[in-house]
C-alpha cells in the first residue's frame, strides 16, 4: 500500500525516516513529485531545488545507514521564502533587481533547518521585497489559494504557505514585518508563527523592516511548527545577529503543556473593528471557546494606543525599507541598466527599472519621512508610540498570559480585490501592532468559513520570549477545536490532496 | 502641507529612483494619500516618552571580539561573481560625472 | 596676495579641523571580521557585511570601541556610557550599503580638551592684540556661531531623545546659548597636563592663551566630539587627468579598506592660527601613537585632516563664510594649505569680493587651493538610528579598563624626562612624542642625569633621526640598539670622539652591530684630548695664522673658531675641539 505525504505530518515524516519505515529520498521524491504535480496550478514556487533536495535526502540517509542519530527533523521536506539565501540557490525577493542573484552565503535559519535534518526542495514565492500582503507584487508570478486558485494566499510569504498549505512541503520558512507569516496562514489554513522581535537570527535573510522583521515557521500542525522553532533555535543567539538572543530550544517539549489555570486576554473592542467579517468574528469566538472548555480563563483587556499602530508602522517600515533598500543600486550586485554615461543615470534606472511599483512607493515614502524637518514630525513620533503600545501589551500582560484576537479582517479574498493600497493597510490592523513592539503571534486555523467556506484563523499574541507557552495555547485551540470535529489541523488543501506525492 | 511634483522630484533624486512625467505624478499623489494615512501619528510627536527604536528592550553592549573570521571572508572572484561590470578584480562604474546627455 | 602675518592683524581666522583616524593596529574591520587591508589585492578582504550583501548584519567590533574609549580618555573628554550607531545616506559606490554607519548627537567621546604650546616663529601668528580679554570674547562668540552641534544639543538632552545632528555639518541655528562654563581672564590658560579623563564639565571652559615674555604662549583647544564610524572603500578613476575624478570615463572599486574602523575627531573652532592646527594635529597625532591605536600614517592616509576656516575682522562677533579644506596629507600642508587659504580669503574680502561656502582642495606643488564643489544647500543624509545595532550603555567596568591600558601620555613623559633625566625640555617633548624612540632613550639613558643623559638625548633627536631619516628606516628596523647608543653617548662624553665623528659612528653601528668602541679603536678615531699633545698643534697653527691671532687680542672673540676649525685640520680631525678652544684662547690671552 502506498502512502501520501499529504497524510504526514513533520513530525511523522522525522520518525518515519529514523525508524526506517521510508528513505528520506523517497520522502523527498515524493514532495518533489507533488510539486510536480501541483504546482503548476499554485504556482507557490520561485525555483525548485531538486538536486539540492536529494542530495541533502541523500546525506540523511547515509547518516542513517552509517548508525549515526538523525537530527530532530531529518528528511522533512521545506520550503524557503524567497528573501532567504541558501547558496546554490537565486534569492530574487520576487524582484527584477535579484533577478539573477546568487547569494554566496546561507541565512543563519536557513543553516539551521538544515542542520536539524531538513530536505530544501525550493524558494517560494513572495511579495516583492515583501511589501504586500497577497503576493501580488511578485515580479514573477502571483500565487494560487490552494484553497481556491482564484484567490490569494495572502502575503508577503504567500508562497510558503500555500506551499504547506498544497501540500508541497511539510514546513517552511517565512519572515514576518506586519504580518507577512500570520495573515498568509489564516488564509491558507495553515500553523504561521512570528517569533518574539530577537527569537530568530536575521542574518542572511534580506531585510525589509529591520526593526520589524522576524522569522518564523509554517507548519499544517501547531507540533510541526513547535519541531521548527526548536531547530531556529538550536545553537543560541546568531553572533552574526547583534539583535538575536538566546531561546530555550524547548517548543516541542512544552507544546501539548496542560492549559488549565492560564488565562488569556480578548479585545471587545477589537471584535468590534469595522470590516471584520462576522465569520471571522466567530473563529475568534470558536477559539475562546475551546480555550475556555480546557479551564483557561477568558479576561477582557485593553490596548489603548492600538490605533497609533499602524500609523507608526507605516513611518517605521517605509523609513527602514528605503535605508535597506539602499544598496540596490546596480553596482556590487542586481539590476543593472546597460549603456548609461554616468554612474547617477546607471542607479537612477536600475532602481527605476529593478524595483516594481510598491518597492519605489515605499522608499520614496521612506526617503521623505527620514528628511530634514520631517523626521521629527512622523518618524520619530512612530518611536514615542512604540513606546506606548509597548507599554499597553506590558500592562496587558500583567493579567494574562496571551491575548486572544482575529488574523486577517476577512478570508481570502480574490487576486485584484484589494488593490487600494489604503485598504490593504487597513488589512493589517491585526497583525501590525506586535511587529511594532516586539512580541511573538501565531496564527491558528479555526476551520471553513460559514460564509465563504474558506479557511478562517485566530491569533494568540504572548508575552516577550514566552513564544513555547504561546505555542501550548495554539495547540490548546487546535486540540480543541479538533475534538469538536473543528479545525484544519493536519489538512492539505482538497483540491490537491493525493495529487502526486506517493511515497515510492 | 501637499507635496508638490517638485519635491518629490527632489526626492527621487535623492532616493536615486528615475521617474518619468507621468510616475511623478502618480507618485505624488501616493505620497500625499500616504502622509494624510500617517496623521494619527503627529500627536505623539509630544509626547513625554523616550522614543523605542529597539523593540524589546534592546540588548545594550552588543560587541564581537577583535578576531578574525576567515570563514565569512570571500575570494575575490566570489565577491564580483554577482556585479554586472567589473575590471581587474575590481567593480567598474560608469563616468562618475561625466557624459550628461 | 598678502603675507600670513600681516593678514591675521587685520582678520581673525576662525578655524576648525575634522581629524579622521583608521583604528589601523586592530585585526579586524568595524562591523565583520575582516581582516584589515594594507595594499592587498582588490576586493580580497571582504565578506558579506562590508560588501554590504544582502541580508547581511552588523556587529560591532569591541576592540574599536575599546579604542575610541582609550582616544576620549587620552583628549580629556567625557566618555558618553550612553550613545548609538546611525545610519548616514547618501548614494556613493563607496559605501556598500549606500549609507554609512556613524553616531549621532552623542558620540562615545564628547567634550574634550587639549593644550598646545606655540614658540618660536609660528607664535608670531597669532598677532598680540589676539590675547587677553578680547580673546575671551572671540572664542565665546566663534563657538556660539560655529558649524556642527552646538554643546546645549547634545548635552541637554538624552541619546535619541532629541533630533538628529542638522545635515553635512550645516549651522544649527538654535544654538544661541550654547557657550556654557567660565569664560575667564584668568591665567589659567593651560589645561591639566596628561590627566586622563578628567570628568565633569568643567571640561569645556574656554581657557584665554595668555603670552609669554619670548612670544611664546599655550593655547586649549576644544574638542567638541570623537566618533566612531566605518572607512569608505577606495576608487581609482580612470581614463581622467592624474586619476582625478573630472574628466574619467570610468572608475573601479575595491571594498578593502570598506568598514575599517575609523574615529573622527571633530575640534570646536578654537584655532586662530595655520601653526596652532600645525601643532595641534601633531599632539593628536603623538597622543594617538602612543595609546596604540593606529599608525598615524599621514603618508598612507590612515590619519586624515580636514580644516574648516573663516575669516572676521578683528573684534567681530559674527563668523564669515567659511571653506572646507581637503588634501592637507602633511603636517606641511596643513599649515600651507591654512595659510594660503586665509591669505586668499583676505584678498577676496578686501577686493570687495565674497568667501562661497564650498570645499576646497590644497595643491601642494602649485601652492593654492581650489574649489571642488560649492555647498549651496546642506545634504540632508536622513540620518537614523541603526535599528540592527543596539544601543550601548558603557559600564564602569568597560571604561575603567581602558583607562588601565593607557600609557603614560606624552606630556607626562616630557615632564617625567625633564625632571628625572634632567634633559632640554624641547628634546624631552620630541622623544616623548613617540613610544618607539621614548622607550628607546630610557633604555639608553638609564642610570644617566644631566649632561650623560643629554648626550644622549642628543644621540637620539638629532643624530640618529638623521641616520634614520637618511636611510629611509624605522628604528626597529634601523639595526641600532640602546646599548650601543649608551656606549656612544660614553664615548662623547669622555671626549673620545667629536660629535661630528659620532655621526659616522653611527653609520658604522647600524651596519655592523658593532660597539662603537671597537668601531673608534678600529678606524683609529679616538680623538686626543692630552693638552700636552695638541699644545703643539696650537702653536703651530698660531703662528701661521698671525693675522687672526692678532685680531682676537683686539677684541674680536668670532675669530676662534677660525682657529679651533685650523687646528682639527692640522690634527686630522683627532684632537679635542673644546680642548683646543681652551688651549688657544689659554696661549692668546697668557
Amino acid at each position: 500500500m502506498s502512502e501520501n505525504l499529504d497524510s504526514l505530518t513533520a513530525a511523522q515524516i522525522a520518525s518515519g525516516v529514523a525508524s526506517g519505515d521510508f528513505s528520506a529520498v523517497e520522502v523527498a521524491r515524493a514532495a518533489l513529485d507533488a510539486i510536480d504535480s501541483r504546482d503548476a496550478q499554485v504556482r507557490a514556487f520561485l525555483q525548485v531545488t531538486p538536486e539540492l533536495a536529494l542530495a541533502a535526502a541523500e546525506e540523511v540517509d547515509a547518516r542513517r545507514a552509517a548508525g549515526e542519530e538523525l537530527p530532530p527533523l531529518a528528511g522533512v521536506p521545506f520550503a524557503i521564502k524567497d528573501n532567504m539565501n541558501l547558496v546554490g540557490t537565486r534569492t530574487t525577493c520576487a524582484s527584477r533587481m535579484l533577478e539573477t542573484y546568487e547569494s554566496p552565503y546561507t541565512a543563519t535559519c536557513v543553516r539551521r533547518m538544515l542542520d536539524a535534518g531538513c530536505v530544501p526542495v525550493g524558494k517560494a514565492n513572495m511579495d516583492e521585497f515583501a511589501f504586500g500582503s497577497s503576493t501580488e507584487s511578485s515580479a514573477f508570478h502571483p500565487t494560487g489559494n490552494p484553497w481556491d486558485p482564484d484567490r490569494v494566499p495572502g502575503g508577503s510569504s504567500g508562497g510558503s504557505a500555500a506551499a504547506v498549505a498544497a501540500g508541497m512541503a511539510a514546513l517552511s520558512l517565512g519572515s514576518d514585518t506586519g504580518g507577512s507569516i500570520r495573515q498568509p496562514a489564516a488564509l491558507c489554513g495553515v500553523v504561521g508563527m512570528k517569533p518574539s522581535y530577537g527569537a530568530v537570527s536575521r542574518y542572511g535573510v534580506v531585510a525589509f523592516g529591520s526593526s520589524l522583521d522576524q522569522v518564523g515557521p509554517f507548519g499544517r500542525t501547531v507540533e510541526d511548527v513547535a519541531l521548527a522553532m526548536d531547530a531556529l533555535v538550536a545553537g543560541g543567539s546568531d553572533a552574526f545577529d547583534g539583535t538575536s538572543r538566546a531561546v530555550e530550544a524547548s517548543f516541542r517539549a512544552h507544546v501539548n503543556d496542560d492549559v488549565a489555570g492560564g488565562r488569556v486576554g480578548v479585545i471587545p473592542e477589537l471584535m468590534r473593528a469595522p470590516g471584520l467579517a462576522p465569520e471571522v468574528a466567530r473563529a475568534v469566538e470558536e477559539a475562546a471557546d475551546a480555550l475556555a472548555a480546557q479551564g483557561v480563563e477568558l479576561i477582557e483587556v485593553d490596548l489603548p494606543h492600538l490605533d497609533a499602530a499602524i500609523a507608526a508602522y507605516y513611518a517605521i517600515g517605509p523609513a527602514e525599507a528605503f535605508s535597506n533598500l539602499a544598496r540596490f543600486d546596480g553596482v556590487r550586485y542586481g539590476y543593472r541598466e546597460p549603456g548609461c554615461p554616468n554612474l547617477a543615470e546607471q542607479s537612477a534606472k536600475s532602481r527605476a527599472r529593478g524595483f516594481g511599483a510598491e518597492a519605489k512607493r515605499r522608499q520614496m515614502l521612506g526617503a521623505y519621512l527620514l528628511s530634514s524637518g520631517v523626521y521629527d514630525k512622523y518618524y520619530y513620533a512612530a518611536q514615542k508610540a512604540r513606546t506606548l503600545i509597548a507599554r499597553d501589551y506590558e500592562s496587558a500582560f500583567g493579567r494574562v498570559d496571551a491575548i486572544l484576537m482575529p488574523v486577517s479582517p476577512t478570508a481570502a479574498f480574490k487576486f485584484g480585490e484589494l488593490s487600494d493600497p489604503t485598504q490593504m493597510y487597513l488589512s493589517d490592523l491585526f497583525t501590525i501592532s506586535i511587529n511594532i513592539v516586539g512580541n511573538g503571534g501565531v496564527s491558528v486555523p479555526v476551520g471553513l468559513g460559514a460564509d465563504s467556506g474558506l479557511p478562517v484563523a485566530a491569533q494568540l499574541v504572548g508575552r516577550p520570549f514566552d513564544d513555547a507557552r504561546l505555542l501550548s495555547f495554539a495547540r490548546a485551540v487546535e486540540r480543541g477545536l479538533a475534538s469538536a470535529g473543528r479545525g484544519l489541523a493536519g489538512a492539505v488543501a482538497p483540491l490537491f490532496a493525493g495529487k502526486g506525492g506517493d511515497l515510492a | 502641507m501637499a507635496l508638490t511634483e517638485d519635491d518629490v522630484r527632489g526626492i527621487a533624486e535623492y532616493a536615486t529612483i528615475a521617474l518619468d512625467t507621468e510616475e511623478l505624478a502618480a507618485m505624488t499623489a501616493y505620497l500625499n494619500d500616504a502622509v494624510d494615512m500617517l496623521e494619527p501619528i503627529l500627536r505623539y510627536a509630544a509626547e513625554d516618552v523616550e522614543p523605542t527604536f529597539h523593540p524589546m528592550g534592546g540588548s545594550a553592549n552588543v560587541m564581537r571580539p577583535d578576531a578574525p573570521d576567515d570563514v565569512r571572508a570571500l575570494p575575490q572572484d566570489e565577491a564580483l561573481a554577482n556585479a554586472g561590470s567589473r575590471r581587474d578584480g575590481q567593480f567598474l562604474v560608469p563616468s562618475i560625472l561625466g557624459g550628461e546627455r | 596676495m598678502r603675507e600670513l602675518n600681516d593678514v591675521l592683524r587685520d582678520w581673525e581666522a576662525v578655524i576648525g579641523l575634522e581629524i579622521h583616524t583608521e583604528l589601523t593596529t586592530l585585526k579586524t574591520k568595524m562591523f565583520c571580521g575582516c581582516r584589515l587591508s594594507h595594499d592587498d589585492e582588490p576586493n580580497t578582504h571582504v565578506c558579506p557585511v562590508c560588501l554590504g550583501l544582502p541580508g547581511a548584519l552588523p556587529v560591532p567590533n569591541r576592540g574599536a570601541i575599546e579604542s575610541i574609549v582609550k582616544a576620549g580618555l587620552a583628549t580629556n573628554c567625557e566618555i558618553q556610557r550612553r550613545s548609538m550607531f546611525y545610519r548616514k545616506h547618501y548614494f556613493y559606490p563607496d559605501m556598500a550599503k549606500n549609507f554609512q554607519t556613524t553616531q549621532g548627537p552623542v558620540a562615545f567621546c564628547m567634550h574634550g580638551r587639549l593644550g598646545i604650546e606655540v614658540a618660536g616663529r609660528g607664535a608670531a601668528e597669532r598677532p598680540e592684540c589676539a590675547f587677553g580679554a578680547s580673546e575671551a570674547e572671540s572664542l565665546a562668540s566663534a563657538s556660539a556661531n560655529a558649524a556642527g552641534l552646538s554643546r546645549a544639543m547634545a548635552e541637554q538632552l538624552p541619546e535619541g531623545a532629541d533630533a538628529r545632528p542638522s545635515a553635512g555639518g550645516a549651522a544649527c541655528g538654535s544654538a544661541g546659548g550654547a557657550v556654557c562654563g567660565s569664560v575667564g581672564g584668568s591665567a589659567d590658560a593651560t589645561a591639566p597636563r596628561g590627566s586622563v579623563g578628567a570628568e565633569g564639565r568643567g571640561s569645556g571652559a574656554l581657557a584665554v592663551p595668555v603670552r609669554h615674555d619670548d612670544g611664546s604662549y599655550e593655547a586649549t583647544i576644544r574638542i567638541l566630539r570623537i566618533h566612531m564610524e566605518e572607512d569608505a572603500a577606495k576608487m581609482v578613476h580612470v581614463g581622467g587627468e592624474e586619476g582625478r575624478i573630472g574628466g574619467a570615463s570610468e572608475s573601479l572599486v575595491d571594498y578593502n579598506r570598506c568598514g575599517t574602523p575609523l574615529i573622527e575627531l571633530v575640534t570646536e573652532p578654537d584655532l586662530r592660527t595655520p601653526e596652532e592646527a600645525r601643532l595641534f594635529m601633531e599632539k593628536l597625532r603623538r597622543i594617538f601613537l602612543t595609546i596604540g591605536i593606529s599608525d598615524c600614517s599621514m603618508e598612507k592616509g590612515s590619519m586624515r585632516c580636514d580644516g574648516n576656516v573663516s575669516l572676521r575682522r578683528r573684534g567681530e562677533t559674527g563668523l564669515g563664510a567659511k571653506t572646507e579644506l581637503k588634501n592637507l596629507n602633511s603636517f606641511k600642508a596643513l599649515h600651507d594649505g591654512l595659510a594660503y587659504e586665509i591669505c586668499r580669503q583676505a584678498d577676496v574680502l578686501e577686493s570687495g569680493g565674497v568667501v562661497r561656502q564650498e570645499t576646497r582642495h590644497w595643491e601642494p606643488s602649485r601652492k593654492r587651493t581650489v574649489a571642488m564643489r560649492a555647498k549651496e544647500t546642506a545634504d540632508d543624509y536622513r540620518l537614523f538610528p541603526d535599528p540592527d545595532l543596539e544601543p550601548f550603555d558603557l559600564s564602569d567596568e568597560f571604561v575603567e579598563h581602558c583607562r588601565a591600558e593607557i600609557p603614560e601620555l606624552p606630556d607626562a613623559k616630557r615632564d617625567r624626562f625633564v625632571r628625572d633625566y634632567g634633559i632640554k625640555r624641547p628634546d624631552a617633548e620630541q622623544l616623548a612624542g613617540d613610544p618607539a624612540t621614548a622607550a628607546f632613550f630610557e633604555e639608553s639613558a638609564a642610570g644617566l642625569v644631566g649632561d650623560a643623559a643629554q648626550t644622549v638625548a642628543n644621540l637620539v633627536v638629532n643624530d640618529l633621526a638623521a641616520h634614520l631619516k637618511a636611510s629611509g628606516s624605522t628604528l626597529g628596523e634601523s639595526g641600532i640598539s640602546p646599548t650601543q647608543v649608551a656606549s656612544l653617548a660614553r664615548l662623547l662624553a669622555a671626549d673620545a670622539i667629536s660629535s661630528n665623528q659620532a655621526r659616522e659612528v653611527l653609520e658604522a653601528m647600524a651596519g655592523s652591530g658593532e660597539d662603537p668602541e671597537k668601531i673608534v679603536d678600529e678606524r683609529g678615531m679616538r680623538q686626543v684630548s692630552d693638552a700636552g699633545a695638541l699644545q703643539p698643534i696650537v702653536d703651530q697653527v698660531l703662528e701661521a695664522c698671525a693675522d687672526q691671532a692678532r685680531q682676537y687680542r683686539d677684541g674680536n672673540q668670532k675669530v676662534i673658531g677660525f682657529l679651533v676649525g685650523q687646528c682639527m685640520k692640522a690634527s686630522h680631525g683627532k684632537g679635542n675641539p673644546k680642548l683646543f678652544n681652551e688651549l688657544l684662547r689659554a696661549t692668546l690671552e697668557g
